[in-house]
């Protein structure tokens, strides 16, 4: 999970290395992701979203697809 | 609170404060307990995904957000300095903090600087992006790769 300055450069760097290409996430979508598994990290009652809700709340941000479901069996990279 | 509950808020709201992971005996000390005590509370969080655990079984190498050990992803907020396991993570620390912070952290290609402004409602515009490699699916099979 790293930082790029441009999606040349994350295509650079997959491709450098035989790593398959996957969705770019913008910085104001990767705030509501970190918004959502960490505001309450510091309280008792934090927990971590379940998978079963994990998919939703990709979805909610505009992530979609099996690379953002963490109860898919398969998944086929070709996103 | 539940004891587990307990030691999870000890550790994390240490990691908060100062920007290191606490010691087994630290956390033992604070809450007045036999360390060993604490040590299986530190198995049981780690199986519930809240700490990932050092081969030693006691030393903390994530506290997700936070990182135990220095990274590349950098964070100073009133003064701490912390470290991230991840660029998820890096935006992770201020939204746990819940006050503005600074991460510093680069391209991983062009290694070029990241210097980004974060504040109580999230960063400041930026043009940068994430990528993550493995699918959620995935991700916990190597937590550290990932």
């Amino acid at each position: 999970m790293l930082f790029f300055r441009s999606e040349e450069l994350i295509d650079a760097w997959c491709g450098s290395r035989a790593i398959p290409r996957r969705p770019t996430v913008r910085m104001d979508q990767l705030w509501q992701l970190a918004v959502t598994w960490y505001a309450t990290r510091l309280e008792p009652e934090s927990r971590r979203p379940a998978p079963t809700e994990m998919r939703r709340i990709f979805e909610g941000i505009g992530l979609e697809g099996d690379f953002w479901d963490p109860q898919a069996d398969t998944f086929s990279g070709e996103q | 609170m539940d004891f587990d509950i307990q030691v999870k808020v000890a550790i994390y709201r240490a990691l908060a404060a100062t920007g290191q992971a606490p010691r087994a005996d630290e956390i033992a000390d604070q809450l007045v307990v036999p360390p060993p005590d604490v040590k299986k509370a530190y198995a049981r969080l780690a199986q519930r995904r809240l700490l990932v655990l050092e081969p030693d079984g006691v030393s903390i190498r994530m506290a997700p957000p936070f990182s135990g050990v220095p990274t590349q992803h950098r964070i100073q907020s009133a003064g701490v300095q912390y470290y991230a396991n991840c660029a998820w993570d890096a935006l992770g620390i201020p939204a746990a903090l819940g006050r503005p912070a600074e991460v510093i952290s680069r391209c991983e290609q062009s290694h070029e600087p990241l210097e980004l402004a974060v504040g109580v409602a999230g960063p400041e515009a930026s043009s940068w992006l994430f990528h993550c490699g493995v699918p959620a699916a995935q991700w916990w099979q190597d937590i550290v790769f990932t």
